[in-house]
């Protein structure tokens, strides 16, 4: 087991560059999300760290060594690779066992080298030997696959196949997990429960573990922390209550959850708050302004719709005008887009048998605390 | 390239191997025949590295270096001549190949022609048999006592209706045994030229006719353009037709050069003949490379547009009867192959006047020999081609190595006699005396075949994904162990179906056969010519029978794997 750390690391392709000056510092037994969209860097992240791609620049720790003259081979970080990259040719269980084999191969004398090459051709030619035989059956018991081990890879499902991926990643017992968008090819009811399979896992066996993804809702209920890539570049590391909270930009507000951004002006300070006005609004914010031009994040949970003739006392909260363009029903909740200015604001409210919904076409009221009005 | 550094492996020495067994085998022997196209002896470049006595003599034959050799091809009466008529027959078999194989190929791809099926499969006849075998066949069928010449002589004919022994023998056997070489590229030719226009042509008022040769035609031009240049390398490359029919006045390339260096020991003429065949064949290959560039006529992406084929009945059954005409004459010489092989006697009938099986009990007495030679020879030659086209392949498709595939596709434009004189030319004395071995027999063999078993391990290669090869690395394996346990097993169904295209070519192979296999190493294909020459016609016919048998269950065999690889 071992911390992962990244230093000011870039990596070029011919004159296009991938990454630029990447730092991160990932702890021992964490989970940690690589988050950003398609195209960001993540995959050339993970591939220098797994020792496919070498950094332009910058250096690399695995457990405190540092691996830029270390290949890929010898750097005992189990992948679990987008395709999964399972073996066809081979079996549940041969699959698993390759690495324990290769570990054995490498160890061995010539004699005994061709009797292992035999058996990783063709499971007929040799036995493998008891350690390994139990090890790998218990490694297929825990993630339940224990009644397939004989089936070709082909025969399963993909859930299935997911687990014998991980796995085959887990019995070589790696400093590192890597996993690159290892949920992104299963069916959405069976992705929440590899979510929760793969959580249970890494906490079991404590193993640090870089998980790639470009779905914000992955790696908010995964990972203990989440940095979120944009182009190339880190734009914000912290835990997924951090990121939510504290968005440190308008690109990170919109792509961890679902935000209204509205641009703004600041127009002053009243007891303490921040006056911001904007296209069609006037709102109060209990946060700091570091500039005067800035962007107004308010999530749509953080947002309450009354009757336009309701009466709220407009010095304890936000009070905004605006009509209800849409209504959609979403399961629990009921989620509006209002019209305010220019802009189509979403609010999501609880719904419950009984409580008003308000059509398309009604002016209504919209309040908003004032500590929720983000302003970055 | 830090890459590189860090994996210097098992790998990149296995790449340094290959290296080396092209430069010995194929670039060396190449450049030192060039070399004594100047100086008129042989070299010993291997020996000059070794010797410094051998190193002196060398330096000594450079001093005598001059282009004698070359004024020689222009005014040798001999040389000149051969290279004349070698191109006038490349031109001659490809003009008439063109034009036979423009109607079937029109009647194959726009037409409902009766009996297509059964026409495309006769097609395949030729491709099996070895030329040495089809020109002998047409001795049976046009020589002096051959049952075609005696219906000619019944129905009025004086002589012979052709005398295969002649130029017009070696065309006529080339031109019915290479056409379904460029009748496949027509029949793709045509099927994608954009019917739009000969409709517009049509709705215009235009005549069927019309409309062919003036839209149709020109449009699959690019693609017969580019099928007269494949047939024109094969027919100029081709050893086994003219040395059995070619008579001694008339002159050829191939076999000027095979007479200069088996009869007479004429290093300076033999070396001066093979540049000249490798420059000519190297040119027609470049040519019709630069037609097919950019345009690929097997395999268009994507559907072919769906076409209406013509089903005016009387044009579709003077095509099918026309095309039955084309692909009947082999059916009909290798049925007289068959005849003869178990003939007691055959003179001038269109029978045989008995019938024996006792050549096939001779061929499997005495000469089971050849058989196991051959077995062996294709065998040997197959296991070198499958280690080298897989790791060929591998490091053209993973690691981008342009220089290698140029490197495995060297020998596609080296004429057979012209790569067997430079390779008996170079290891005739040590330090590396390999001449008169099977092992340069077979080397012989998995060079001039490489070029096929790299396509078809290439094609393997490129359908195995990366990451599969990368999560056997990062489970530990080392690049080379990967490539064993993972990469090979998976290319094994593209290997089979490769290796089998070997086997079956080098059991074959006439020119390499005749001209470096010794005695004790003589493969069927030269025990057949050898029994042609001594006219023992009857044993060369169950023998080649034998071949053809093997070659065909070989190719079931082939097509029966490559169906399962598509399941
Ligand atoms: N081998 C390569 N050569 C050139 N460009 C590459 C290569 N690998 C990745 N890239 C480029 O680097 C960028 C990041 O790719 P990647 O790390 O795969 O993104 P992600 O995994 O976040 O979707 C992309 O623009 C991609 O086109
Ligand atoms: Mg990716």
């Amino acid at each position: 087991m071992g911390s992962v750390i990244i230093n000011n690391m870039t990596k070029k392709f011919g004159e296009f560059t991938a990454l630029h000056d990447i730092n991160l510092e990932i702890e021992e037994g964490e989970f940690f999300a690589l988050l950003g969209p398609s195209g960001c860097g993540k995959t050339t992240t993970m591939r220098c760290i797994a020792g496919f791609e070498n950094p332009t620049s910058g250096k690399i720790y695995i457990g405190n060594n540092e691996v830029e003259n270390i290949p890929a081979n010898k750097r005992n970080c189990g992948m679990v690779f987008q395709s999964y990259a399972l073996f066809p040719h081979m079996n549940v269980f041969d699959n698993v066992a390759y690495s324990l084999n290769i570990k054995e191969l490498n160890s061995s004398n010539p004699v005994k080298q061709l009797a292992i090459y035999a058996r990783l051709l063709n499971n007929r030619l040799g036995k493998h030997p008891k350690a390994i035989q139990e090890k790998v059956m218990e490694i297929l018991k825990y993630v339940e696959l224990d009644k397939h081990a004989d089936r070709l890879t082909s025969e399963l499902s993909g859930g299935q196949q997911q687990r014998v991926a991980l796995a085959r990643a887990l019995v070589m017992e790696p400093a590192v997990l890597l996993m690159d968008e290892p949920l992104s090819n299963l069916d959405q009811k069976l992705r929440h429960s590899m979510r929760n399979t793969i959580r249970t896992i890494q906490q079991d066996l404590g193993i640090t573990t870089i998980f790639v993804t470009h779905d914000q809702e992955e790696a908010m209920s995964m990972a203990d922390r989440i940095a979120v890539m944009d182009k190339g570049h880190i734009v914000q590391i912290g835990t997924p209550t951090d990121l939510y909270s504290n968005p440190s930009t308008p690109f990170i507000a919109d792509f961890v959850g679902t935000s209204n951004i509205l641009s703004g002006t600041v127009a002053g300070e009243e007891n303490g708050l921040v006056i911001v006005k904007g296209d069609g609004f006037v709102l109060r914010s209990a946060n700091k302004a570091l500039k005067d031009e800035l962007n107004v994040i308010i999530r749509p949970e953080h947002v309450k719709v009354e009757a336009v003739d309701s009466i709220i006392d407009d010095k304890k909260t936000n009070v905004i005008e605006g009509t209800v363009i849409m209504s959609t029903y979403l399961g629990s909740i009921v989620r509006y887009d209002v019209q305010v200015g220019s802009y189509q604001l979403i609010v999501d409210t609880t719904y419950s048998s009984g409580s008003n919904i308000f059509e398309e076409g009604r002016k209504v009221k919209l309040t908003v605390e004032h500590e929720r009005v983000l302003l970055i | 390239m830090k890459k590189l550094k860090n994996s210097f492996n098992g790998l990149s020495v296995v790449k340094i191997l290959i290296y080396a067994f092209f430069g010995l085998f194929m670039l060396l022997p190449l450049f030192s025949v060039f070399l004594v196209s100047f100086t008129g002896q042989p070299i010993n470049i291997l020996g000059s590295l070794t010797d410094p006595a051998i190193l002196s003599s060398t330096i000594e034959k450079f001093k005598g270096a001059s282009l004698e050799n070359y004024k020689q091809v222009f005014s040798n009466a001999g040389y000149l001549d051969g290279l004349k008529n070698s191109l006038l027959l490349g031109f001659l078999v490809t003009l008439i190949v063109i034009v036979i194989c423009v109607p079937m190929a029109y009647g194959i791809a726009r037409t409902k022609m009766p009996f297509k099926k059964t026409i495309s499969a006769l097609c395949m006849v030729p491709l099996i048999v070895p030329t040495f075998i089809s020109a002998y066949a047409f001795i049976i069928m046009f020589g002096r006592s051959g049952w075609v010449t005696e219906i000619y002589n019944v129905l009025g004919g004086e002589g012979m209706l052709l005398n295969p022994y002649s130029m017009a023998g070696v065309v006529t056997v080339q031109v019915f045994f290479f056409f379904p070489y460029a009748l496949w590229t027509l029949v793709a030719a045509f099927k994608i030229s954009d019917v739009s226009l000969e409709e517009a042509s049509q709705n215009l008022g235009a005549k069927n006719w019309f409309t062919f040769i003036f839209v149709t035609f020109p449009l699959a031009l690019p693609g017969i353009i580019s099928s007269a240049l494949l047939i024109f390398t094969v027919s100029f490359s081709d050893f086994g037709t003219p040395i059995v029919l070619a008579p001694k006045e008339l002159n050829l390339l191939v076999v000027e050069a095979y007479r200069e260096i088996a009869g007479f020991f004429n290093w300076g003429g033999a070396a001066i003949l093979t540049v000249v065949m490798v420059i000519v064949a190297a040119f027609f290959f470049w040519l019709q490379h630069l037609f097919t560039k950019g345009k690929n006529y097997g395999s268009v992406s994507g559907k072919p547009k769906q076409q209406k084929l013509i089903e005016n009945k009387t044009l579709t059954r003077i095509l099918s009867g026309y095309s039955f005409l084309v692909v009947l004459v082999p059916l009909f010489a290798m049925l007289s192959v068959a005849l003869q092989s178990v003939a007691t006697t055959w003179g001038k009938d269109l029978l045989p006047n008995g019938y024996t099986l006792d050549h096939y009990k001779t061929i499997f007495t005495t000469s089971m020999g050849n058989i196991q030679n051959s077995i062996m020879l294709a065998t040997g030659a197959l296991v070198l081609s499958v280690i080298i086209a897989t790791f060929v392949s591998y490091f053209v498709v993973r690691q981008n190595s342009s220089k290698l595939d140029f490197m495995a596709s060297i020998p596609l434009v080296v004429p057979g006699i012209a790569f067997g004189i430079a390779l008996i030319q170079t290891f005739n004395t040590a330090p590396l005396h390999l001449t008169g071995t099977a092992v340069l027999l077979i080397i012989a063999y998995t060079i001039r075949r490489l070029p096929y078993m790299v396509r078809s391990t290439m094609g393997a290669m490129r359908a195995i994904k990366q990451d599969i090869e990368e999560a056997a690395i990062n489970l530990g394996a080392t690049p080379l162990t990967a490539a064993i346990t993972i990469i090979g097993p998976l290319m094994l169904p593209g290997i089979a179906a490769g290796s089998i295209l070997v086997f079956i070519t080098v059991i074959k192979e006439a020119s390499v056969s005749i001209l470096l296999a010794p005695p004790e190493w003589a493969p069927m294909s030269l025990a057949i010519f050898h029994n042609i020459l001594r006219a023992e016609y009857y044993s060369a016919a169950a023998m080649s029978i034998v071949l053809i048998v093997l070659v065909l269950l070989l190719q079931g065999a082939a097509n029966l794997l490559s169906r399962k690889q598509k399941l």
